[in-house]
């Protein structure tokens, strides 16, 4: 009961950090996947350079890079901004590539049609292809939302006192051997149980409303 | 004729299928005498190649009794691994789809099932499969890929598959409903000469041609019941029902 | 901007000697795990429903646990169930598992991405449903699978920079300490992000290749 109670209490640390980096990304990851999309060659080589490079680097390394190597010696961060920080930045580079996509999925037809009625392009891009390249998306979002929430755990490492760092404390300190790992590991698979259910229902929802 | 010959190669007995609430064969009867050919044609949807998966089992009929070259499977009771590998062996089966494996050259799709199924060896298998890749006219394709083949020549390929295990009796489902007319023709040619050669064949098609030159019987099935049955002639001249009589319409005017 | 490159030379030896790690461990569980995941993937679909049940049971226990749980669990978890693992035993165990249990979701998409009518050829053949599994729908649903496993290579890859939390002396855990004799982090982390890098780009450009030749041939 008492190790529940001290697992438990990981649980909101948790879910900000994972909300937190989610929407960092998901704002960081516009312009990149602008980028990537642009007609401009050299800021296409760009966002694909930093896409490859924020998703080429372990997520604890980024931490590492971000918490000891920037904090250390230019901006002082507590562990739970650089965390993060560096969650949102990797978060950024695999949901660009998921907008990338998203994007691509719309049938070019939808480009040509909406030009034919005489719309301009940003006004195509904003009402016609982003909302059907966002539902083209949303599913990956999720999955990728449950991966993040799962890759939170290495905030631990620099000393964010979510989930795990509880349990391994409690398992630590109590010697109550495996069972916080077991409890850790059910809150984990309950608190994706819902988005993944969540992205299995929109998937098979929204992909039907899209134009192919 | 020897007692042996007598014995028919095919029985179906009042065969009944349903998935679910659908029923797709009703209480269908069906003997195919050794060396006969009979095709059986119909509309799209009517049951044929449900029929036709009955006689190998690759469908269990719910009610009715199924004899293959003197083997009789029982409704309802269980079939050994055993005696269905058995059976299978004496039925060769050739898809509309070709159904070759993509990963192997074509001279491994022939060889592979008679040295799995018959224990053949290697060498064995290969001097077979070469020689049937001959009768087919596809010996200089025995090193490629089906990928690299045309559908004619990938559903010739799945002819010489099944014929190399020695069957008693090949099933053909629409061999050439996927195939360009042109390439058509050259698997309905292999078809000729297999029953030119004495093999009992079952075969769902739409090539009326094909059904009045080379079988000796047409059945005609619609909604999962035999309309019709009996000489080309008859039932492709004057078809006594007037169901089977437009079906014949339809097809003949295209 | 020398003096960079002079200590990046220092510390080159012992973070290659790093890497050398990471890349065994990456190595030793894929090995163990891929194959324990297609057994998985094959006994997800068998037809006994105690058996499917079990084998979906430990592939979404192997996904849904983080990878760091899943380290600690077996490092500081297990001895007290009395069985003690040294540290690169306990990150090839629980990196295996991971890995079973995603390699396992893959290569069942590839197994079910065989098309249903060359089993039922290989049925109609009369080859047992063990031969139609060895010879027609693994060798082809692994192919289907590989630029997905190999994606999935370069992210377990990734994940053994995790095991120096239980004090496995890989690349990450090489540059930690480099960082805490000389309080250069930010000098020693950004070369042991390069040498990732180093592993990881071209690893990801073999991926995309494969996927286009597969997809060509298929
Ligand atoms: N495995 C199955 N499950 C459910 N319905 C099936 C199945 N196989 C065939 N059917 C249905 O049975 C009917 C007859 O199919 P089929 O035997 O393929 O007809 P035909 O070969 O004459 O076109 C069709 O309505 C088809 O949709
Ligand atoms: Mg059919």
């Amino acid at each position: 009961m008492e190790v529940l109670e001290a697992v438990l209490l990981g649980v909101p640390v948790t879910l900000l950090v994972t909300v937190a980096a989610l929407a960092l990304g998901a704002v960081l990851a516009v312009p990149l996947a602008a980028a990537r999309r642009s007609r401009v060659v050299p800021l296409r080589w760009l966002g694909r350079v930093v896409i490859d490079v924020v998703r080429g680097i372990p997520p604890v390394v980024w931490l590492f890079l971000i918490f000891f190597g920037l904090g250390r010696d230019l901006i002082r961060l507590e562990p739970i901004e650089a965390g993060i920080i560096g969650l949102g930045v990797i978060s950024a580079g695999y949901l660009a590539e998921i907008y990338r996509g998203g994007l691509s999925a719309v049938h070019a037809g939808q480009w040509e049609a909406a030009s034919a009625l005489g719309m301009g392009g940003t006004d195509t891009l904003v009402r016609v292809v982003a909302p059907q390249a966002f539902r083209v998306s949303l599913p990956a979002v999720t999955t990728y939302a449950i991966s993040l929430l799962k890759d939170s755990t290495i905030v631990s490492a620099i000393g964010v006192s979510e989930i795990l760092f509880r349990a391994t404390q409690s398992a630590r300190s109590t010697g109550a051997g495996l069972t916080p790992f077991f409890v850790a590991a059910a809150v984990y698979i309950l608190l994706s149980a819902p988005l993944a259910w969540l992205s299995r229902g929109l998937d098979a929802r929204l992909r039907a409303r899209v134009a192919r | 004729m020897s007692a042996v010959a007598q014995e028919p190669a095919v029985v179906l007995d009042r065969i009944h299928k349903q998935f679910g609430d659908l029923v797709v064969v009703r209480d269908v009867s069906l003997t195919v005498a050794r060396g006969e050919v009979v095709a059986i044609i119909g509309p799209s949807g009517s049951g044929k190649s449900t029929l036709l998966r009955c006689i190998n089992l690759l469908e269990r009929a719910d009610s009715g009794r199924v004899e293959v070259v003197g083997r009789a499977v029982e409704p309802g009771a269980g079939v050994a691994g055993r005696d269905l590998a058995a059976l299978r062996r004496s039925v060769g089966m050739v898809f509309q789809s070709f159904n070759l494996f993509p990963h192997m050259t074509v001279l491994r799709n022939v060889s592979l099932p008679q040295e799995r199924v018959l224990g053949r060896s290697r060498a064995e298998a290969d001097a077979r499969s070469r020689q049937l890749l001959e009768r087919v006219g596809l010996a200089a394709k025995a090193d490629t890929y089906p990928s690299r083949c045309s559908g004619g020549q990938q559903q010739r390929v799945a002819i010489a598959r099944a014929l190399a295990l020695d069957p008693e009796v090949m099933l053909f489902d629409e061999p050439t409903s996927a195939l360009d007319p042109e390439l058509g023709l050259e698997v309905l040619a292999v078809m000729r000469e297999l029953a030119a050669d004495g093999m009992t064949m079952v075969v769902v098609t739409h090539e009326i041609h094909f059904a009045a030159d080379v079988a000796d019987r047409v059945v005609v099935m619609a909604d999962g019941a035999v309309l019709e049955e009996g000489t080309p002639e008859q039932v492709l001249r004057s078809p006594s029902t007037e169901r089977a009589r437009r079906f014949l319409s339809a097809v003949v005017d295209r | 901007m020398t003096g960079l490159l002079t200590s990046w030379g220092e510390w080159l030896p012992r973070l290659l000697e790093g890497l050398v790690t990471s890349v065994e461990l990456t190595a030793a569980s894929l090995l163990l795990g891929i194959p324990l995941g297609l057994v998985l993937a094959l006994l997800s679909s068998s037809r006994t429903r105690a058996v499917r049940w079990a084998a979906i049971a430990l592939v979404e226990i192997g996904r849904g646990t983080p990878a760091l749980v899943m380290l600690q669990f077996v490092y500081y978890g297990l001895p007290s169930a009395g069985l003690s693992l040294t540290a690169f035993v306990s990150a090839v165990a629980a990196l295996s598992l991971t890995t079973a249990g995603y390699t396992s979701e893959i290569l069942r998409g590839g197994l079910q991405a065989v098309p249903a009518g060359e089993t039922e050829a290989a049925g109609a053949l009369g080859m047992s449903h063990r031969d139609t599994l060895r010879f027609v729908v693994v060798p082809q649903g692994v192919r289907i699978a590989l630029p997905s496993l190999m994606g999935f290579a370069i992210l377990i890859f990734q994940a053994t920079s995790l095991t120096f939390t239980i004090s496995v002396v890989e690349l990450l855990s090489q540059a930690y300490s480099i960082g805490a004799a000389t309080f250069r982090y930010l000098d020693v982390l950004v070369l042991a992000g390069l040498l990732y890098l180093a592993v990881t780009i071209p690893a990801g450009l073999l991926t995309n290749r494969t996927e286009r030749r597969l997809s060509r041939h298929l």
